[in-house]
């Protein structure tokens, strides 16, 4: 499972707001927070897929101006992959190669 | 994985994520100091933009298991956006291209073959095109993603081996035009300082740019000054679109597109006219310039040649949402801050009056004295990794040779055929084809051997359509040195696996002055080899070919090196410490043993050792900072602008009338179209569409629509939109949003898929000066073609 670690900002006067509803977020971890508007978070997410997914969900929280990756651990997933228990997605359709 | 383990990694990540911040958890790192128990941590530079982020990749067992931001850095102070922390997921993608392809005609499937058939071949086709149709028949077409060793090597090659300037690379449709501006404003290029002001700067102007989304760590420093002294910090932000880096503006100028000039000529109306100009910095440093032959002018001249831009007057030309007033306080703000830093990036260089545009913004800086002293720049952003550092700086494009010498100079050219110990007159005269004018000449079969090295040309010119039948001709023989299949192999004879990032070793020069170096921390998959290795074998092979003893010279001081890192040393070696010698990018102290030591590179001029462990020059032509301005003072200023390209040591101040877009809207194409990027997503997506991540957060291009726009055409979010120019037509999803301004679409770039392909429908007029297109604006129609539908990715295959 990746384990991402993230500072997540807000406007200041929002930060605590985004802090609780961040907390309950599944899979995300809030570590703290302070009067700059900086949330330190930490998520761990079934796939990095899912990490993304949640990425995207607080990116897109109102208050949210930025959120900044700081750490990333994806051991178990490549080990996953080379084991050949997890098929990353592949989400084209097959083509042929297009001749000029 | 046990559970306490586990913990350990998450706290690792929580106190790491704490360290940046300054917040103290309940827990410390001496809990944790093992929780990641990689084999080895390998520090390198991310490559998916301009900003230079270092960063560090765990490797256990020879695979990437985790990655850091390197919190030392002066970049990115340990941060890093999404697609940076997941460019790891390209290294063993399954598509990665593996051995050798060729085929002899284009209609015909690739077959695998051997490195040593395919460099044979290589070399057999530009030794015939040599001796059918001369020198000139061959090129070059690189990118700003190459390492800067790679692009040196090649153009040498080319050069130096084959006699041919043909040697361009994919800068030229993004930072050309900011070349030209720096060129002709400062007579030097690259920005004066970097990154360091952002922390110092009290005024912000950021034009033409959605750093937000293209450049977001370097936006969150913009975004952390902003808010930590919201009071002081006033930040302007003009744009024909709102966008997420918006958010944090104090004042948003939204313009009508093309019509910067005129905004910006106002503010400098409003400067002289309300007396805020720095007299005592424009008596000691500047003089004003006007027309083409830069006749001189005193400030009351300059004052009457802008004497129309009134701010009344340009607030009607800009439309949009612009006060008179709105251009007064912006002009204020600028002038009067203790420090202004302009940051810009395609809008304002992707354009027919780039250069001009460009110049406009120099020029607000030079009469408020706003250079060279903390806070205060004119830094142009850079959307490439290497644009800087390997094109401007190492002699990738037709018209420079390497460490910013013009071809065209005579003096210069012998210096660097000297330095190569080949014969004198060897490097032609005259500068090869500008980007534009190269795919025109494949079209026209002047050209019949074209390498394209880490780009793709069959999808990112603009216009793109008429510019693929010659790369489409059997008549052209076409390599290509890539990591996946994209557009352009799909044109190729000869597909050239390469190394990746961090597969290779090799220096990337970021915005700011900067090179890094990234090394090899994993083996490439399959057969695939770094550039330098590739182009040294196959020189070898084309001398023997050609019968020329001087093509094998130019890699002579190469030979018998091993690729991974003595190669790329040997090279950067030469570069540096033979070509930079004296040069104004002077990088003899940043050797590999002192980039490894440093964990953010080196910004030049940084001619010793000693020198480059401190980190280099910060601030430009500022005695006390840039050893050269100490060396080359010509009084006892204290700033010293010693650039080639302005004899007189001055920065020029020019008047340039507002000329708007080359393509306006009319009765038949009565919206303007502009076209960019998103957060997710790298130029043609031949990479992060390979990122499912990436991939499905933005699975195809869609086009922004103003909702009044929406409503007058009846597109609801979702519907399909048809947009069409006089050169093509696509079809994409619609957004409706507070996005573009009304009358203008705003689309994304970043689609391989025929019918979305935005380039088809862009147009390819460019700046006279510095040949780079109008990407940013055109004329286009629009209209509801069906309501919303199910649409898939897709990326260029090669399949059996």
């Amino acid at each position: 499972m990746p384990i991402g670690g993230f500072v997540i900002n807000t406007l200041p006067e929002e930060c605590s707001d985004v802090a609780a509803h961040l907390g309950g977020i599944a899979g995300v971890d809030v570590h703290g927070s302070d009067a700059q508007g900086n949330i330190v978070a930490v998520i761990e997410a079934e796939t990095s897929d899912l990490m993304e997914e949640c990425v995207r969900q607080i990116e897109g929280l109102a208050h949210v101006l930025n959120v900044g990756a700081v750490y990333l651990h994806a051991e178990d997933e490549v080990e996953k992959i080379e084991r050949g228990e997890l098929v990353p997605e592949h989400p084209f359709k097959k083509r042929k190669f297009k001749l000029a | 994985m046990s559970l306490s383990r586990r913990d350990f990694i998450k706290r690792s990540a929580a106190l790491t994520a704490a360290s940046y911040v300054g917040m103290n958890l309940p827990f410390g790192q001496h809990n944790v100091a093992h929780a990641v128990d990689a084999d080895k941590w390998v520090r390198g530079t991310c490559r998916l933009c301009g900003v230079g982020c270092r960063l560090e990749l765990g490797v256990k067992n020879g695979r990437p298991v985790a990655l850091r931001g390197v919190p030392e850095a002066r970049t990115n102070y340990g941060y890093l956006c999404m697609k940076g922390m997941l460019f790891y997921k390209m290294m063993q993608h399954p598509e990665r291209l593996k051995k050798p392809l060729y085929r002899e005609r284009k209609n015909q499937p690739f077959k695998e073959i051997s490195w040593d058939e395919a460099l044979d071949i290589a070399a057999k086709k530009f030794a015939e095109s040599v001796r059918k149709y001369g020198n000139d028949s061959t090129a070059y077409y690189g990118s700003g993603q190459c390492q800067t060793e790679e692009t040196y090597i090649f153009q040498k090659v080319m050069r130096g081996g084959l006699k041919t300037n043909n040697v361009e690379g994919n800068p030229r449709l993004c930072m050309a035009s900011a070349v030209g501006g720096y060129m002709t404003s400062f007579g030097a290029d690259e920005p004066i300082g970097g990154y360091a002001n952002i922390e110092r700067s009290y005024c912000m102007f950021i034009i033409g740019s959605n750093m937000a989304e293209a450049h977001p760590v370097f936006f969150r420093r913009v975004m952390r000054q902003k808010l930590d002294n919201p009071d002081k910090v006033k930040i302007i932000n003009a744009d024909p679109r709102i966008s997420a880096t918006s958010r944090i503006a104090d004042m948003h100028m939204q313009f009508r597109p093309g019509t910067d000039m005129a905004l910006m000529n106002a503010m400098a109306y409003v400067i002289i006219d309300e007396g805020l100009h720095d007299e005592k910095f424009i008596n000691n440093y500047a003089v004003f310039k006007v027309g083409k032959d830069g006749k001189e002018l005193d400030l009351d001249g300059f004052k009457q040649s802008i004497s129309e831009y009134t701010p009344e007057k340009a607030a009607k030309i800009c439309g949009g949402n612009i006060t008179p007033e709105d251009i007064r306080k912006a002009a204020r703000w600028f002038a009067t801050s203790q420090g202004s830093l302009s940051m810009w990036c395609m809008g304002i260089n992707q354009r027919k009056q780039g250069v001009w545009a460009n110049n406009l913004i120099h020029n607000l800086h030079i009469l408020t004295g706003q250079l060279c002293k903390p806070g205060a720049d004119s830094l142009s952003l850079t959307g490439q990794p290497n644009a800087c550092g390997g094109v401007r700086e190492g002699g990738g494009l037709c018209h420079i040779l390497p460490a910013h010498r013009p071809v065209a100079n005579e003096k210069m050219r012998h210096e660097v055929e000297d330095l190569w110990g080949i014969p004198r007159n060897r490097i032609p005269p005259k500068p090869g084809y500008h980007t534009m004018a190269m795919f025109e000449a494949v079209n026209e079969k002047k050209i019949r051997a074209i390498w394209i090295n880490c780009t793709s040309p069959a999808q990112s010119l603009p216009n793109v359509t008429p510019y693929r039948k010659g790369m489409q001709s059997d008549d052209v023989f076409m390599v290509c040195t890539d990591i996946f299949p994209t557009k352009t192999t799909e044109c190729a004879n000869l597909i050239l696996p390469t190394a990746f990032h961090f597969e290779k070793t090799g220096v990337y020069g970021c915005t700011e002055r900067r090179s890094q170096l990234t090394t090899k921390a994993i083996d490439a998959p399959g057969e695939a080899m770094p550039e330098v290795w590739i182009v040294r074998e196959w020189a070898l092979r084309l001398a023997k070919e050609l019968n020329d003893p001087v093509i094998k010279k130019c890699v002579e001081p190469f030979l018998d090196k091993e690729p991974d890192y003595e190669l790329p040393q040997a090279v950067w070696d030469e570069y540096t410490q033979k070509l930079t010698k004296g040069q104004d990018n002077d990088l003899r102290g940043a050797t590999y043993d002192v980039l490894k030591q440093m964990k953010d590179g080196v910004q030049w001029p940084a001619p010793t050792k000693e020198f480059a462990l401190t980190g280099g020059t910060v601030m430009k032509f500022v005695r006390g900072s840039d050893p050269l301005a100490e060396k080359r003072a010509k009084n006892d200023k204290p700033y010293q602008f010693y650039g080639h390209a302005h004899p007189d040591h001055k920065l020029w101040v020019w008047s340039r009338p507002y000329v708007g877009a080359d393509e306006e809207p009319d009765a038949d194409y009565p919206l303007y179209l502009s076209t960019g990027r998103i957060i997710d997503h790298w130029h043609t997506t031949s990479m992060t569409g390979r990122v499912p991540e990436l991939l499905r957060a933005n699975p195809y291009s869609f086009v922004e629509i103003n909702p009044r726009d929406a409503s007058r055409m009846g597109i609801k979010p979702n519907d399909m939109v048809e947009i069409e120019s006089r050169r093509g037509k696509v079809e994409m999803p619609a957004k409706v949003m507070e996005g573009p301004m009304e009358g203008m679409l705003f689309a994304y770039w970043h689609d391989m898929h025929e019918d979305r392909m935005i380039n088809k429908v862009c147009h390819d007029a460019y700046d006279p000066g510095s040949k780079e297109p109008e990407f940013k604006i055109c004329a286009c129609r629009a209209r509801r073609i069906s309501g919303p539908k199910a649409l898939k990715p897709y990326l260029t295959q090669l399949n059996e």
